[in-house]
């Protein structure tokens, strides 16, 4: 489903932050992509959105060269593709209920259509009953979950979580990964970035382990190495 | 996800990106006014010098239409004499149209531009006639005049002829020229000045709402929303800038023009044609002006403004 291939990535002032990386994730898998900061995770990710390119090598994403894509195909790509990040990006004058359709008004999406929809991902998130109240007024743990919601509205094939727990108490935090176990068994690929030892060590899934742009671990049930 | 590209889906979202671009209108009012102000200042300037370079143009034609060079003629030149000078005079080059007046038609001309003093019109009488007759000559360009007069001062011809007028229109049209090229000199340099001021106003308030809704266009380029549907809402704020304005300074024109057309016609009613009809139309012309430049700004300066943003990446 997922496929890097030789990817580098080199920034101005020959900064290497991602050195020829190749590893395939297949449909329905969870992974945790592991690693200190700075070691290339971020920018990983930044490719696998299409917000940075590759300076060689290629990203298959259900065998397409993602950077073969023309500019207006780029939309319906980030619709397949949902992030969700440290820090929400919610708007936080909006209710929550406004937050999530907001995703499907951008797409065109007729009213009565993302009313169904918006309830039935608040539904999974645990939020029905918070639907009205305002994101700014919302917990740290509630506002990932806003976001996540927001993330699946378009029922993409891929979830990347960009530090989801990094603001997030203990508490917070394993409820968001359980989130996205529940996310994982509908189908959807996760893709969890994160230094977080103690969520990686429990959860007994793939984990890639990456070190100064490089991949130096990647097994089934991993340990957090680094 | 369902899509069609149905009507109601393109409706639906025409009204979203509308209510988005008054919602950020009316959001930074003050900025809006200020925007407005300055392209309604603008197109006022461009319209004055249009208006007045029209005006003065007109002015200026009609003028040298009617100059003509008047050869007044000898009581004592006779009939053929004079359809001989007039035969000469048509078969030059620059001239196009010669009119002989008799002195019957020069008293008619008396008449009808004293009709309202009776007692100037009564001091010539049909049988006391002291008008002279005169050739009325028409040359392509004004400046041709002087050629003809030049040649009828020839020695052959001068005996026949009284005097020859034409000085008087010529200074006034050279001065007109003069006017209308320096009014178009300052007009286009002041419209330039404020359209380039105008430009970098309207391209900066987008920018500064640009900037005030960063977070919300990550979002929405973040969830998959097509530039088309981010760019939207900018450019038709840049839209209803431009089109305030321009109703606003059309509004301001179109009211000024009803209290200074009958002044100005009245100013100009010697010239020969209709001045008020002439303003009249070129006020439409003006308006439409006005509208284009606005929708003009409006557009350039909103798709220039997201040009930047759209280009990086979410």
């Amino acid at each position: 489903m997922i496929e890097f291939q030789h990817v580098t990535k080199k920034y101005a002032g020959g900064i290497v932050a991602v050195d020829d990386v190749s590893f395939k994730i297949a449909k329905g898998e969870f992974v945790a992509l592991v690693g200190p900061s700075g070691a290339g995770k971020s920018t990983l990710i930044k490719m696998l959105t299409r917000e940075e390119s590759p300076t060689s090598g290629r990203i298959l994403v259900a065998d397409r060269d993602i950077f073969q894509l023309r500019e207006r195909e780029l939309p319906y790509y980030r619709r397949k593709v949902g992030v969700i990040f440290q820090d929400f990006k919610l708007l936080s004058k909006k209710t929550v209920y406004e937050n999530v359709a907001f995703a499907l008004e951008v797409a065109g999406v007729l009213p009565k259509v993302i009313k169904k929809r918006v309830n039935e991902m608040l539904t999974l998130v645990g939020l029905e009953n918070r639907a009205n109240a305002l994101s700014e007024a919302l917990s740290g743990g509630e506002k990932q979950r806003v976001s996540i919601a927001r993330a699946l509205i378009h029922e993409p094939k891929l979830l990347i979580a960009d530090e989801p727990t990094g603001n997030l108490d203990p508490v917070n935090s394993w409820e968001i990964v359980e989130l996205l176990f529940k996310i994982n068994k509908q189908g959807t690929i996760v893709l969890l970035a994160t230094h977080d030892k103690e969520i990686v060590d429990a959860i007994h899934k793939r984990v890639i382990s990456m070190k100064d742009g490089k991949i130096v671990d990647d097994r089934e049930n991993g340990k957090y190495l680094l | 996800m369902k899509t069609n590209d149905s009507l109601t889906n393109f409706l639906i979202t025409a009204a979203r990106i509308i209510k988005m671009s008054a919602i950020s209108f009316w959001r930074n009012r003050w900025l809006s006014l200020t925007t407005t102000l300055i392209i309604i200042l603008t197109l006022l300037i461009i319209s004055v010098f249009t208006f007045l370079s029209l005006i003065i143009n007109k002015t200026a034609s009609s003028m040298r239409e009617k100059v003509d060079l008047e050869v007044y003629l000898k009581d004592s030149d006779s009939e053929d004499q004079v359809a001989a000078l007039s035969e000469l005079i048509s078969s030059r080059p620059e001239v196009t149209g010669i009119k002989y007046i008799t002195k019957d038609d020069a008293l008619e001309k008396w008449r009808t531009k004293y009709a309202t003093d009776q007692s100037l019109q009564n001091i010539i009488t049909e049988t006391d006639n002291p008008l002279p007759r005169s050739l009325q000559v028409k040359t392509k360009n004004p400046e041709d005049i002087g050629l003809v007069a030049e040649f009828l001062q020839n020695e052959d011809y001068a005996p026949l002829i009284a005097k020859l007028s034409y000085q008087q229109n010529k200074d006034m049209i050279d001065r007109l020229v003069k006017i209308t090229s320096f009014v178009k000199k300052v007009g286009s340099g002041l419209s330039v000045l404020f359209l380039i001021i105008s430009i970098m106003v309207v391209y900066n308030a987008i920018k500064l709402t640009i900037f005030a809704r960063s977070e919300e266009l990550e979002i929405m380029r973040l969830v998959g929303a097509t530039d088309a549907y981010v760019r939207m809402p900018f450019v038709l704020e840049g839209i209803i800038y431009g089109l305030l304005a321009a109703i606003v300074s059309s509004l301001g024109l179109i009211i000024s023009f009803k209290f200074l057309n009958p002044m100005v016609a009245r100013y100009l009613s010697d010239i020969g044609y209709d001045v008020s009809a002439f303003m009249s139309s070129a006020l439409y012309q003006v308006v439409g002006i006005q509208f284009l430049v606005a929708l003009f700004l409006g557009i350039f300066c909103s798709f220039w403004a997201t040009r930047q943003h759209l280009r990086k990446d979410f």
